[in-house]
């Protein structure tokens, strides 16, 4: 009796086992998607902070109707481009135009998508508005909170610290002025923030040479390696800044989504403290997808192109090709339109940017 | 790929039903996720995280994903999994933090997804009439003030060997930062600098230990005799004692003002993680952040909450906690280690108790004794980088070998040079070398004469950490009885008293015998039973 049974199980698992590799290598027909569409697993790795976008059910099922089962691992943007057998994945969606560029350069993609952009901003808090009003690096202006580069980098350079700002009774803290960035050498925000640093300092002109880049590379260093340990991903940093509070991360760099995506949520998630801070000047992260194969390429083209998945991007804060969808999406969401940004600046050249985060990379 | 696994475990469930037979084997749900056969996440963790089992038992029920684990410490454990050791092995790993561990050549490569799972200061846990007579139940000392404190003679505290434990590591790192008065992260210019300072701080250390939770268990036991002040340990720990019955006085928490460096439990995936187990992570640590996990965690761990929404209950009062810059080269935070050892903290003074009895000559056991005294003399070159090097006898270190068989042998004092070590160690080497083995086994007779020694040392309590350490391979079969010996312990000054006796449990050894010893004195058994004698005294390293 015992040994029947076995034999059919062991028969019932081979099968199992050869139904697991069909499916495994990506096939599947057992009923997934459209009638009488299979359904293919497509595996990408992303900047983490486009995680809540692809963790949204609405969004997998928007995939998925149209035949995709996508799967995400994180990793920093700039990270992604050394990580081995990196062409195994069917497509890579680092989250700037240089990040791209640095993975074009070392792996043959077969297509690049920008389905949406980001602005990068300062999350903060009211409190260290007030704290920090003396020094100017934040001011409104018309309304609109302003992280201003210029003023930053001067407090950076005097080594300001918290408790030493005239009439600061509201954040007395012995540390450092310093915005808390992810790891520059790992991830894109940073790289971001260093893009419009480099500016301010380069006498508000984009790095465009070497001696250029040489020159601005002390005070670059300052802000990235005065902080400490930093976290390898955007995410991170947010997720302290939403629940640990101004004492570990009073101001953090972020995407403007990943704060209109929690707004939009309307979970509490932002509280009344909580503000953002538009830096001036301003620079775009601009998420762009590499595909290696092609069922990458399609997911590319769909976030493109799909009026829904174009539309729950801006559900989750990012701002699609349409204003006005971004426009309408917030209406309807009962969140301020955040401000249309004029002082926009470019990113240095991936070379120049690459120059600059290889130069802080030796002093650490 | 659900759905796959669904059909599959569904056709074993036919072919159970069909032949009628029960089986050992779970079957799936239609699900697909859930009851039935969990994926096992195989997790290489620090001890830190062990009292999760609640949470993680409630895991396996909601996503069926089974957590084993493997500890091993903060340090130890980083550089395995830098080097790739734990690649194949683990999944995935979980310490209290990764900023160790992403200091380290080769670790980026390994590690894929970080997910953050609750949150712990490592703060001071105050007496309360010691807190309110500093005036800390009302206004958070920073470091600075707590230094004074502790030169002035109104605090003393424990804490655990930065070495070994995290939560030490993180409080010498914070106690360096801060007191340097940078604000910024610490350079090695400045921990020189600092030096003074920090030799003042930690003047006022009078328990160390391998583990946070040893650590609250020596400092439970040492109650009464108002030695210690306080402890630095998480938060978390500090909350549990508090609710727990072991104290006669609750402890106050402080957070220093001028900040903390916290521990922020990353679970984190392994690169080399077969997909199965991606998605089995993936399952894990989302719900790991759901509410429901969180509070769960908060309610049975008192650790911080780490998603939004989630409030943090009353226990935990409204302070900001302000964090730390931590380190970002490896250089200085292994120099600050080395700088601890080596002239900040208080030196150790030990007495190694080594059974060199007639049934030491069997199975190899005298050199495998001579082996594992040789990794703290450096004679084995394992210890120009990895955090072994820290096991070496120390300098201002004083080491005392006192062999024993049917009596003790008469004791030979060594104290490192904090100039010129080397010397030093390898006449301790001379002697480890020379040990012969033959005669009867008199543990508690040696071990009385262990403290008689201690008592008659240069080196008083107050300027040392003294514990004695019993390596032996049978029971008791000459000399004293315990009996005896709990009459002499019972009749010694506290100061000695307060000396631990560390055992090992190695060959035909009596486990009870030692445990009882071990509760007599407040230390604790190490087990070698299964081979490895060199890891369990680097390990007792960790309480010197």
């Amino acid at each position: 009796m015992k040994r029947t049974v076995g034999i059919v199980l062991a028969v019932l698992l081979a099968i199992g086992v050869v139904a697991a590799v069909v499916i495994g290598s990506g096939m599947v027909g057992l009923g997934g998607g459209v009638a009488g569409r299979d359904v293919v697993v497509v595996r990408g790795v992303i900047g983490s902070e486009k995680k809540p976008f692809f963790d949204d059910p609405e969004v997998q099922q928007i995939l998925r109707d149209n035949g995709y089962d996508v799967q995400v691992e994180t990793a920093g943007s700039r990270q992604i481009a050394t990580l081995d057998n990196l062409t195994d994945y069917d497509f890579a969606f680092p989250s700037s135009a240089p990040a791209a560029e640095r993975i074009k350069r070392a792996n043959k993609t077969s297509g690049a998508f920008t389905p949406f952009s980001s602005p990068m901003a300062v999350a903060t808090y009211t409190p260290i508005e007030k704290a920090l009003k003396p020094t100017g690096v934040l001011t409104r202006e018309n309304g609109v909170l302003i992280f201003d580069v210029d003023k930053y980098l001067k407090a950076v350079d005097q080594g300001l610290r918290w408790d030493k700002i005239p009439k600061n009774s509201t954040y007395p803290a012995s540390k450092s002025v310093l915005v808390t960035t992810s790891d520059v050498r790992k991830s894109n925000s940073a790289a971001m923030f260093l893009s419009v640093a480099s500016y301010v300092a380069n006498g508000n002109n984009v790095v465009s040479s070497k001696a250029q880049a040489t020159k601005v590379l002390p005070q670059m260093t300052r802000i990235f390696l005065d902080q400490g340990y930093s976290e390898s991903s955007t995410e991170a940093p947010f997720e302290d800044y939403l629940s640990l509070g101004k004492g570990k991360t009073p101001m953090v760099l972020a995407y403007e989504a990943q704060f209109l995506d929690r707004q939009m949520r309307g979970d509490g998630s932002i509280t009344d403290e909580m503000v953002l801070a538009y830096p001036k000047p301003e620079v775009l992260s601009k998420h762009t997808v590499l595909a290696f194969k092609d069922p990458g390429r399609e997911v590319g083209r769909l976030l493109s192109e799909d009026p829904q998945l174009q539309r729950l991007a801006a559900v989750h804060g990012f701002r699609p090709q349409s204003r006005q969808v971004f426009t309408d999406v917030l209406k309807e969401r009962k969140v301020a339109a955040p401000p249309e940004l004029v002082d926009i600046i470019e990113p240095p050249a991936y070379e120049m940017l690459e120059a600059m985060i290889v130069g802080i990379e030796k002093q650490y | 790929m659900r759905r796959a696994r669904a059909l599959i475990a569904g056709l074993v469930f036919v072919a159970v039903t069909i032949t009628g037979c029960s089986f050992g084997t779970t079957t799936g749900n239609s699900s697909g996720s859930g009851s039935g056969d969990a994926v096992v996440l195989k997790v290489m963790a620090g001890s830190e995280v062990k009292d999760l089992e609640p949470v993680l038992q409630r895991a396996k029920e909601v996503t069926g994903v089974e957590v084993a684990a493997d500890y091993t410490g903060t340090l130890t454990g980083a550089e395995q999994i830098a080097a790739g050791q734990a690649d194949g092995t683990y999944d995935a790993v979980w310490y209290s933090s990764n900023r160790y561990l992403s200091l380290l050549e080769g670790s980026s490569s390994r590690l894929s997804t970080q997910t953050k799972t609750m949150a712990s200061p490592v703060v001071l846990g105050v007496r309360e009439s010691v807190a309110r007579k500093l005036g800390w139940d009302t206004k958070a000392p920073t470091w600075k003030d707590i230094t004074t404190a502790v030169k002035n003679g109104s605090l003393t505290y424990g804490m655990t060997d930065p070495s070994a434990s995290n939560s030490g590591f993180s409080a010498l790192v914070g106690v360096a930062t801060a007191l340097s008065g940078g604000g910024a992260a610490l350079t090695q210019k400045q921990v020189d600098a600092a030096a003074p300072q920090l030799r003042e701080f930690f003047s006022g250390q009078k328990l160390t230990s391998g583990s946070s939770g040893w650590l609250a268990d020596a400092y439970v036991n040492q109650q009464g005799t108002d030695r210690v002040d306080a402890l630095i340990n998480y938060e978390s720990v500090i909350l549990e004692l508090n609710r727990g019955d072991r104290l006669t006085e609750k402890l106050h928490v402080v957070i220093p003002a001028d900040g903390v460096v916290t521990a922020d439990y990353p679970l984190t995936l392994l690169r080399s993680a077969t997909q199965e187990k991606k998605d089995a992570y993936t399952r894990l640590t989302d719900w790991l952040r759901t509410p429901e996990a969180q509070q769960l965690i908060q309610e049975q761990t008192a650790r911080r909450p780490v998603v939004p929404g989630v409030k943090l209950d009353s226990r935990f009062g409204t302070t900001d906690l302000i964090e730390l810059p931590f380190p970002n080269r490896r250089e200085v935070v292994d120099g600050l280690i080395n700088a601890y050892m080596q002239d900040l903290r208080r030196p150790s003074q030990t007495v190694y108790v080594l059974d060199v009895s007639g049934s030491m000559n069997s199975r190899g056991r005298l050199d495998e004794l001579k082996k594992a005294m040789s990794s703290l003399t450096g004679a084995q070159g394992q210890t120009s980088q990895g955090v072994d090097r820290f096991a070496t006898f120390r300098a201002r270190e004083t080491v005392i070998l006192m062999p024993f068989s049917s009596r003790p042998q008469t004791p030979q004092t060594f104290t490192i040079p904090t100039k010129g070590g080397e010397k030093v160690r390898g006449q301790i080497q001379a002697a480890i070398d020379g040990l012969t083995a033959q005669g009867d086994t008199s543990i508690f007779t040696s071990v009385e004469e262990a403290y008689r020694v201690l008592e008659r040392s240069t080196v008083s309590s107050d300027q040392a950490f003294n514990s004695i350490v019993v390596l032996t391979d049978g029971q008791n079969t000459s000399g004293q009885s315990f009996g005896d010996l709990q009459a002499h312990y019972e009749s010694m000054p506290n100061d000695l008293k307060a000396v631990p006796t560390f055992s090992i449990v190695f060959g035909a050894s009596d486990r009870g015998e030692l445990e009882q010893l071990a509760d007599l004195t407040g230390g604790r058994v190490f087990d070698a039973t299964s081979g490895d004698l060199t890891a369990a005294f680097r390990e007792i390293r960790g309480y010197q």
